[in-house]
């Protein structure tokens, strides 16, 4: 197998989504009444809610009564210091983001048909879904006070603004008249046991001086994530450049303290083994699993196809997804008390048990996949503060119970916010319509009862993979459809914003002709009721 | 006068039920997917291209053979059946995304001869086949696995278990070869897993093992493959993994000067697959291998003769070996499987007439079916056969001994099963 060179490194690359991008001013203060000025037909409102969570209204002079409500995906909620690959310089904010990273497009579009839009920053950043519901509904009476013509209020929000947009219809259905969780976060246990999973893993396979978690109260705390923070992505670089070196027995990075035996498994079965036991999806933004650079022979192409393509993919979800891991973890422990992650039971073997053979040539085989899952059941695991992962259980979840119509949207190759938070929904969802069916047959009512849950997909492509003419891979290329996080296009969400608007106005979602013409303009969007996505592995699939 | 209308009425009325029962006769209505009042649309996603491609990408056209041959001759009920080929190229992933389109964009009915064990694995999590109730008939891999009803409910194996092939071969070792140095080469996933436990649980020691994982197969691993047998003294080599592994394997044997007995597993032991890929006859002449089907060079088996007839109509210029043999017989047990399922045609009732009839099937491999409403294991058996001079496949010992079993404890007995004769014409006409 020959030797190839990135022209991108996959570090640069990672995080791109992973931050709400915001084009808005920030509201000076914390004020009770917002202070409005109007220009070109529009009326931009500024103000704070109690919490002082600053927000924003934006209302066209012709509001025709229907409001959209945003949530923004999760901010990191301490500065990030200049030097960290991707996120370095970022600093805290709490600007309010009245639609999909503030794009003008959208606001524009929406405000041209009549509706006003509307956004919080949120009181505090880091995971705030049980703050941030309650300021959203303040927010909802702020508006109606401001507008008393309002008659419906639609909510949709990304990542972790997904998660809080179903929560509040699953509490609030009163307040708002339909919802689209995007690329929805899950509840927090799965959610941080994914991180775990995944930071565990490059720890005990690469870099045992990873903390991983269970930081320090305080700036020590906060040290110790960035110090984390850098080794992640210095593996992560080592990794790739090991991987570009000799592509089928990548060296072992210097960090890593794995027995010499073990070292006889290449390290990019490593990198995919962290991946599946994590539930990672297997198509990155750049990295199909499938493809191989033009020109190889047959039995190479083969193997490139099924077994360096896949740690490729692995290796860049991992660069996306560790950084947040990194952070969110640090987060939700300085929130809980103590290290919420735990895996002093977890059977990895049980993990991967279908995964292993789907996946056995990027594994090395049984015998490698055997030496890797060996190592892991030998080593010393992280034992959780009890008391701190109570305290991570009793926030805020979701038990998807929606009376209002919802849709749901996802990419399924999406590496921070997995496809499976979005299945999690759809089933408890699925479980909570038998329970009403059953109970509605038992009073001997025939009428099933109305379904309020739009799912739809978004698939990558087939084969997206690009290779330079000297066969490395090209990574400067945009990330495929339906990978990365929160990958949507404008149209995507200008169509969920049209459904939203349909559903509000209809008080069902739409159906048959109309929803697959809608899906079809914009493009990347399926609706397929048999599509199941595997759930993360907490869940226990 | 409003007695008179009402006659008028009625009769109306019958006339339209009347035309309409001629209708149901005559082209059968039907709202199940993929199909239509002419046409059954079913898919199969294969390798077509790349290095494991060899052979496997005979079958499809194979299938497609005889669905023409079925149509020419009537169709299934009126129905022509069409089938999807999807060039997965081995890939798990792409045969996710490839069984997505069959559904999704293409509407097939159903899967018939997916093949590749990780690829189908991939598919049926991914891809749902189960929750949507899409049948898969006649899975184009052995991994016992699969025979797990709960779990693939709507799943039909064809092939035996590579259990029940292990157990076969271990009990053939035991008979013929007792005292030798035993050496192994087996793929080192759930297909090679699969038969390493029936080998040791039927008691076989092996001197030499050798694991290979798959996709990695080429000249310069067989070459480590061969030192490793040579090394170890193995005199019985058991191969145990597909075609592209197994003509290095014999080809750089050749070029060491190093020829053991060789016993192929079914799956990558093609005569002609191996020759085209540049594997000397000479190197095939004495190897032994279970075999499910007759040699297809086999004329006097009335299946091989009319299966070769519609070959050489309907899939020109294709020769004809174990792959295409495998690829009519599939579309030979499809067409009684929708037969069965009778001219109200849906998903359903195909996988109940799978279970209530699939038994009985015609099929041109030796061994009883085992499908049931609690079983969906297909084919149950082998016998054992060795290659001559000419790179043919002849029933070891000179006559066809079938032993059957399963894919746990059971023992290996020798079968007196005599299967159902080829329908008249090859045209199937159960219901």
């Amino acid at each position: 197998m020959r030797t190839f060179k990135f022209k991108r490194s996959l570090t640069l690359v990672a995080v791109s989504s992973l931050l709400s991008i915001t084009v808005v001013s920030i509201p000076t203060a914390a004020q009770a009444t917002p202070v409005c000025t109007t220009a070109s037909g529009v009326t931009t409102c500024l103000g704070a809610t109690s919490d002082t969570a600053p927000y924003m209204l934006m209302t066209p002079a012709n509001f025709n009564g229907t409001v959209y409500l945003y949530s923004h995906g999760y901010r990191p909620n301490v500065p990030v210091p200049a030097g960290i690959p991707g996120y370095g310089g970022y600093t805290v904010t709490n600007t309010p983001e009245p639609a999909p990273g503030g794009n003008a497009q959208i606001i524009g579009t929406l405000l041209a048909k009549g509706y006003a839009v509307m956004g919080s920053g949120f009181a505090r950043q880091g995971w705030n879904a049980d703050s941030a519901i309650k300021t959203n509904v303040e927010l909802i009476g702020v508006f109606k006070k401001q507008y008393p013509k309002t008659t419906k209020v639609v909510a949709w929000g990304n990542s972790l603004g997904g998660f809080i947009t179903q929560a509040l219809a699953e509490k609030y259905p009163d307040l708002i008249s339909a919802a689209a969780p995007l690329c929805m976060a899950s509840d927090l246990t799965p959610l941080m046991t994914f991180a775990g999973d995944a930071l565990w893993g490059i720890k005990t396979f690469f870099d045992p001086t990873i903390k991983g978690g269970n930081y320090s109260a305080g700036t020590a705390g906060y040290a110790e994530a960035m110090g984390d923070l850098v080794k992640v992505f210095t593996v992560i670089g080592a990794m790739q450049a090991a991987i570009a070196a000799n592509p089928t027995a990548p060296a072992w990075p210097a960090t890593s303290k794995v027995p010499d035996a073990l070292k006889a498994v290449p390290s990019r079965s490593a990198l995919v083994l962290v991946a599946l036991m994590s539930g990672m999806p297997m198509q990155s933004a750049h990295f199909d699993s499938t493809s191989a650079p033009a020109g190889l022979p047959a039995s190479n192409a083969l193997s490139f196809q099924l077994a360096i393509n896949p740690a490729l993919a692995s290796l860049e979800n991992l660069a996306n997804a560790a950084a947040l891991g990194v952070l969110a973890t640090h987060d939700v422990e300085q929130q809980a008390g103590g290290a919420v992650f735990d895996n002093t039971a977890t059977d990895y073997s049980a993990r991967v048990s279908a995964e292993r053979f789907i996946w056995s040539s990027a594994l090395s085989g049984e015998a490698g996949v055997n030496a890797l899952l060996g190592y892991l059941a030998a080593v010393p695991r992280v034992k959780g503060n009890p008391a701190a992962i109570a305290k991570m259980a009793s926030l805020a979840s979701h038990n998807g119970k929606v009376e209002v119509p919802t849709i749901l949207f996802t990419g399924t190759a999406d590496p921070v916010t997995t496809p499976g938070n979005q299945q999690a929904t759809i089933d408890k969802y699925a479980a909570y319509s038998a329970e009403k069916w059953a109970a509605a047959k038992k009073v001997g009512d025939r009428k099933r009862p109305a379904n309020n849950q739009l799912t739809l997909w978004n698939f990558p492509p087939e084969k997206y993979s690009k290779f330079t003419a000297a066969g490395s891979p090209d990574t400067t290329v945009a990330a495929a459809t339906g990978t990365n996080h929160c990958n949507f296009t404008v149209s995507q969400y200008l169509a969920i914003a049209d459904l939203l608007a349909y559903a509000a106005e209809n008080g069902k979602n739409m159906s048959g002709g109309a929803l697959y013409t809608k899906l079809r303009k914009a493009g990347n969007m399926t609706y397929d009721r048999g599509y199941n996505a595997p759930k993360l592995k907490y869940y226990g699939e | 006068m409003i007695r008179k209308t009402r006659i008028k009425r009625t009769w109306l009325a019958a006339a339209v039920i009347a035309s309409g029962s001629l209708l149901a006769t005559a082209l059968p209505a039907n709202a199940e997917t993929g199909v239509s009042a002419s046409e059954i649309k079913l898919g199969i996603t294969l390798p077509l291209t790349g290095a494991a491609s060899p052979g496997y990408n005979k079958i499809g056209n194979a299938m497609n053979a005889y669905f023409k041959y079925v149509n020419d001759n009537g169709g299934v009920y009126g129905r022509k059946v069409t089938l999807i080929q999807k060039n997965d190229e081995y890939s798990p992933q792409l045969s996710i995304s490839k069984t997505n389109e069959l559904i999704l964009r293409d509407k097939v009915f159903a899967l018939v001869g997916p093949l590749g064990t990780a690829n189908f694995t991939a598919v049926h999590k991914s891809v749902g086949l189960a929750k949507r109730g899409v049948p898969s008939l006649f899975l184009n891999t052995g991994f016992s696995g699969f025979s797990n009803k709960k779990s693939y409910p709507s799943s039909f194996m064809v092939l035996p278990s590579y259990a029940m092939e292990a157990k076969i071969i271990a009990q053939f070792l035991k008979e013929n070869h007792a005292g030798k140095k035993l050496g192994i080469v087996y793929q080192n996933d759930e297909f090679g897993i699969d038969g390493m436990g029936a080998f040791k649980a039927a008691g076989t020691k092996f001197d030499v093992t050798v694991p290979y994982t798959s996709g990695s197969q080429s000249a310069a691993t067989a070459q480590t493959w061969v030192s490793q047998l040579a090394a170890g003294g193995a005199q019985v080599v058991v191969f145990f993994g597909v075609t592209s592994a197994t003509a290095p394997l014999l080809a750089v044997s050749a070029a060491a000067r190093y020829a053991p007995q060789w016993i192929l597993g079914s799956v990558g032991s093609d005569p002609l697959t191996l020759r085209a890929l540049g594997v000397p006859v000479a190197v095939l002449n004495g190897a032994q291998t279970p075999a499910g089907n007759p040699s297809p060079n086999d004329t006097s088996d009335e299946y091989v003769k009319q299966f070769q007839e519609i070959n050489t109509k309907y899939n020109t210029g294709t020769a004809f070996d174990d792959y295409v043999l495998q690829g009519m017989n599939i579309g030979l047990m499809t067409v009684q499987a929708l037969r069965a399922a009778g001219k109200n045609l849906t998903r359903k009732g195909l996988v109940r007439a799978m279970e209530s009839k699939g038994s009985t099937f015609a099929s041109v491999a030796y061994s009883p079916l085992g499908f049931s409403k609690t079983s969906n294991v297909g084919h149950t058996g082998y016998y054992m056969a060795v290659m001559d001079a000419n790179g043919d496949r002849k029933p070891f010992g000179g006559k066809v001994t079938l032993y059957t079993t399963d894919s746990g404890s059971g023992p290996v007995v020798v079968s007196t099963f005599k299967r159902p004769a080829m329908p008249a014409k090859g045209l199937p006409s159960n219901s």
